[in-house]
Parts: C-alpha cells; sequence; structure tokens
C-alpha cells in the first residue's frame, strides 16, 4: 500500500493518490504522487496563489526596481516583508512597498487611470529609481485592465525609464508556481536581449534561481570572483533588472533552484544556445561537486580545486562538531518543492541525519521524481499537505526537528517539536560551506533548546484551571 | 556485462545527478547521451571534444561522474575498455527507461518548458 489514506483523508479519498510512502525495492516508476494539480476540496491547503509566485518570490527580490501592484492593498501587503531577501544596497526592496490600491469605485469604473497615476507617483517619489515590475491581480485581471497599454504610455512619456508588465493574477494557476513559469518566460521574451553588458572577465555566467535569502547569493559571489569568474545576472537574488536584460550574453546558466527558474534557463538554451548546468548549493559534498563542474566547464579546475580546499579547511571541522552530535536525528522538510531533493541526501550525507517526511507545496512531478529518487524508504513523501495531515505525519514518524515555514512553525512549536524555518532560514545564509554550517548551528540549537522541555512542562501544579476550548 | 553492476552505478547516479531529471524527455535524452560517452571516452582515455558549449557541459558533468565512480566502484578500473562500454551503455538504457521511457511524469512530453 504505497500510496497512503491518512485517517484524517477518510472524508477526501483523493488526497491518497498525494501521498505516498516509499517501500524498499521501490522507485519513481511505480508510484509518482499526484502534483501540480488543483486542491482538492476540503483540504486546508498551505499554497500561495500564481501572483505571489511572480512578486513574492523572484521580481520583488530586486534591488533597483519599483514592485507595483495593481490591485487591492492586501495583494501588495502580503507579499511584502514576509521573505529575508537583503540586498547590498541598504534593502531597497525591503524598506518599500506599492500599490494602486484599488476600491470598489475602480473596480466599478476601471483602475486604468489609477494604474497611470500610480506609476507616476512612483517614479516622481522615487527619481533615482527608473526600473518597474507592474502585476496584474485578481481584481484587475477580470476588469480587463490593460496594464501593459499603460505601461506603454508612461514609457513614452518617460523616456529614462523601463516597465516589465506580470499578467498574472492568483488564480491563473494551481499554485504559487504558474506566477514563477509566467514571470520566467515573460521577461525573456520581452526583456532579455535589451541590454549589453559590460564583460569583464574570459569566464561569464548567469546564477538562476538563488534569491539571496540571507544573503546566500552574496556568500557565494565571494566563490564567483575568487574563481575569477563574472556573474553577468543573478536571478534575482541582489541582482538589478538591467543585468536581467543581459543573461544572453552569459556563457554558462548555472542553476540552483529549477523549480522557479528552470524555466528561463530552458529558454535561454533554445533561444541563445547558452547551455545549463543544474547545481545543488546547499551542502558541502554538493557545493564542492557544483564548483568542479563549473570550473571544468571554463577549464579552470585548479582554481576550483584551491577555493574548495580553503573552505573545507575553514568551516569542516564546524560541520564535524555539528555531524557528531545531529548524527540520527529524525528531520521533516515541509517546504516549497526543491529544497526536499536539495537537502534530503545532504543532509544525510554531511550531518548524518535522516529525513523521515517531506511535503511539497508546488513541486511538479520533475520535483516528485528527484525526491523519491534520492529519498529513503520508510519516509512519506506529501504533495499539497495541510495541517492535519502534518499532526498525523508527526504522529506516525516522530521528527525530531522540522524545517518548515513560520506558520506550519508555529503548529509544531505548541507540539514541542524543534522548528527551523526552512523557508526564510533562522540565522543564514545556508548555502556553500559556510552556510551549511549555519544550517547545522540552528537545527542543533532547535534540538538542544532547554526551553523546548520547561515548555511542555505543566507548572500550575494543583490549582489548574479548566479551559474550555472555542470548539467545544 | 554484469546487471549487477550496471545497478550499482544505476543506484548511485539516481541519488547523486540532477541531469537526468531535467524537463522534458528529448533534454534528459540529451544529456544521458552526452554525459555518459563523453564518460566512456574517459575511461578509454581518448581526448574529449570541447569546441561547442554543450560538449563542454558535458565534460564537466562526466568528469565528476568518472571520478565519483573510479572513487566508489574500485572494481571499475580493473575492466577491459570493450566491458567498459558494455556497462556503461546498460547504465544509459536503464537511465533512460527509469527517467524516460517509463517516467510517471506527465510532463515530460509537453511541447513547451
Amino acid at each position: 500500500m504505497p500510496m497512503v489514506l491518512l485517517e484524517c483523508d477518510k472524508d477526501i479519498p483523493e488526497r491518497s493518490k498525494h501521498i505516498y510512502l516509499k517501500v524498499e525495492g521501490e522507485d519513481q516508476r511505480d508510484f509518482l504522487p499526484i502534483s501540480n494539480a488543483a486542491t482538492i476540496p476540503g483540504t486546508l491547503s498551505e499554497r500561495g496563489c500564481a501572483f505571489c509566485g511572480a512578486k513574492l518570490v523572484i521580481g520583488g527580490v530586486l534591488k533597483d526596481t519599483i514592485q507595483m501592484i495593481h490591485g487591492p492593498i492586501g495583494c501588495a501587503y502580503d507579499t511584502w516583508h514576509t521573505k529575508r531577501y537583503p540586498t547590498d544596497n541598504g534593502h531597497f526592496n525591503m524598506k518599500y512597498v506599492w500599490s494602486t490600491d484599488m476600491k470598489e469605485s475602480h473596480i466599478v469604473f476601471g483602475g486604468e487611470k489609477r494604474l497611470e497615476k500610480s506609476i507616476n507617483e512612483a517614479f516622481d517619489e522615487m527619481p533615482d529609481i527608473k526600473r518597474m515590475f507592474v502585476y496584474t491581480t485578481c481584481p484587475t485581471a477580470l476588469i480587463g485592465d490593460d496594464i501593459k497599454a499603460v505601461a506603454k504610455k508612461v514609457m513614452q512619456e518617460r523616456p529614462d525609464v523601463d516597465i516589465f508588465c506580470c499578467e498574472c493574477p492568483g488564480f491563473a494557476g494551481v499554485s504559487q508556481s504558474k506566477g514563477h513559469h509566467v514571470l520566467n518566460i515573460n521577461w525573456i521574451n520581452e526583456k532579455v536581449g535589451t541590454v549589453e553588458p559590460e564583460i569583464t572577465s574570459e569566464y561569464t555566467m548567469n546564477f538562476i534561481g538563488d534569491f539571496n535569502i540571507q544573503g546566500d547569493t552574496q556568500l557565494l559571489d565571494q566563490y564567483w570572483k575568487r574563481l575569477g569568474i563574472q556573474v553577468v545576472a543573478h536571478f534575482t537574488g541582489n541582482g538589478t533588472y538591467d543585468d536581467l536584460r543581459a543573461m544572453h550574453k552569459a556563457q554558462l546558466n548555472v542553476v540552483n533552484c529549477a523549480r522557479s527558474s528552470g524555466y528561463i534557463a530552458n529558454e535561454l538554451k533554445k533561444q541563445y544556445g547558452i547551455p545549463r548546468l543544474d547545481i545543488d548549493s546547499w551542502g558541502f559534498s554538493y557545493m564542492a561537486e557544483g564548483i568542479r563542474k563549473i570550473c571544468s566547464f571554463f577549464g579552470i579546475e585548479e582554481r576550483g580545486e584551491k577555493l574548495i580546499a580553503e573552505e573545507y579547511a575553514k568551516w569542516k571541522p564546524q560541520l564535524d562538531w555539528y555531524k557528531e552530535r545531529l548524527q540520527g536525528t529524525k528531520m521533516a522538510i515541509w517546504t516549497g518543492g526543491p529544497r526536499l531533493w536539495h537537502w534530503t541526501k545532504s543532509v544525510e550525507d554531511d550531518l548524518g541525519v535522516q529525513v523521515v517526511a517531506m511535503s511539497s507545496k508546488f513541486g511538479h512531478q520533475e520535483d516528485v521524481e528527484k525526491v523519491i529518487a534520492r529519498g529513503g524508504a520508510g519516509t512519506y513523501y506529501i504533495d499539497d499537505g495541510n495541517e492535519l495531515e502534518f499532526f498525523e505525519i508527526i504522529d506516525l514518524v516522530k521528527p525530531e526537528v522540522i524545517f518548515t515555514g513560520p506558520r506550519v512553525g508555529e503548529l509544531v512549536k505548541k507540539l514541542h517539536i524543534p522548528y527551523v524555518n526552512g523557508h526564510g532560514y533562522h540565522n543564514g545564509p545556508y548555502m556553500g560551506f559556510e552556510g551549511f554550517v549555519n544550517l547545522a548551528r540552528d537545527m542543533y540549537n532547535a534540538k538542544a533548546n532547554p526551553l523546548l522541555k520547561l515548555a511542555a512542562t505543566d507548572i500550575r501544579g494543583g490549582n489548574k484551571a479548566a479551559l474550555k476550548e472555542a470548539a467545544e | 556485462m554484469s546487471e549487477q553492476q550496471v545497478k550499482e552505478l544505476f543506484d548511485y547516479c539516481q541519488v547523486r545527478y540532477l541531469w537526468q531529471f531535467f524537463s522534458r524527455s528529448w533534454d534528459r535524452e540529451e544529456n544521458i547521451e552526452g554525459i555518459v560517452n563523453a564518460a566512456n571516452d574517459m575511461f578509454h582515455g581518448r581526448v574529449i571534444k570541447k569546441h561547442t558549449p554543450m560538449e563542454r557541459l558535458f565534460y564537466a558533468d562526466a568528469k565528476e561522474m568518472v571520478k565519483d565512480f573510479r572513487e566508489n566502484f574500485p572494481w571499475i578500473e580493473q575492466l577491459e575498455p570493450t566491458k567498459i562500454t558494455e556497462i556503461l551503455d546498460g547504465l544509459k538504457s536503464m537511465l533512460r527507461e527509469y527517467t524516460i521511457t517509463k517516467s510517471l511524469n506527465h510532463e515530460l512530453n509537453h511541447s513547451l518548458y
């Protein structure tokens, strides 16, 4: 019975097609849970919307770009400040949020004039900023506001500005994954090839699918500088709008997050003949392997070996200290999609940690294939999981630490299970050699924290006040 | 050709390499063919072609794979060159079967990325 119907799902038996328990001797030819499919009515999904996938994950990372959200104010607020992607110019992207603040009358009479006014206001208020993304949202898409026409008019009137329109309302797909796709494809079709970059190195690449979560990009950038490789564009960690317009000039596309950004790497290969190299940037042996492959591509293997030796000498003893203490820890990973397959073997190989359950919000079948290939038998693989399922899975596999988002994190903390922020990190960056030591430290601190035991101890003695649950 | 030896290499590839899991059937096929062929050339001590960007990419991936195979499966060095080719051909077939022909991934043959 490899596909699993959990007790909590007995009234929505379709959920069994999304939950898989790997058994020894089975592989992804035998069973592949359904993924990237519409959420089943009756399950409380934890997915985001398609607009969120475009804005919060990819566009909003850029450090020199106004993110104009054409919709009600909530669409702006709820996709701002919930990810931690700093920049080296004072975190412009995290300081400000922009919205056309659509109200009922604008919906009734149309919002194009309001959008035009908002775009001009934003550029006037921030005269140093000349680049903008405009996003449509559910209501403005439904009333048919032509955001491209508005952007074109503004660009004609203000020739020094450039605007990219992302027409991906929240309802456009089954999850945030659709927003990744729309932004990737529209960007390459409309903007790549419109700027010629200054080439300063014999070796050039784009680094794709890394969003500078707590400084990931900036940490890896030190490696590329030491290797003498010019990163033409970061898609999109600590990146700029115009760098992304110049992606066609790189010799190699190095891809970390293949789910959010594989599309643009595929298109750069198809349209410009730039090869795509997928790597894992989390974990010591994976990171070393990635560096070796990049250096082999450019014929600078000796530089790569020197860098790896220096980094191992500096960080491996610290990793080993944590490995000694984390060996055998049972871990659950409940994140978006790719971190399941990026992490499951790296925590096992580098830290001796055993991953017992993995849940993906928006992974596609390609991601599920990867994670089942890399993951162990006896591990649960869940697509689009919900809270009740998480409770049941916790009972079944008893994880000792859970890497997930803050909302599910609050849930598991109440069960006195250590939680680490698997999206925005606790104390990152987590990529690279130094980063994986940070991950190990956060895992160790979460697990060894004495507060967990204290929080589970009821000190009220005999004076317990009976609490009535709201649901009773 | 020893099926057991092919399976050992295949199992290692499955947990290690992302190139077999690209988005579509055709680019999975391209990677499997290009990388395993380059690896075969390396085992035979042939000069590897690195004229085009794709040849350089296959070289980079194959080089790591050959190193990994030599470290983890020392028996491979003891084999006759023709035997190595047979085993790597078996590896290609197995990779194709798992990731393309018998894959349950319905997106593999979609015309768009």
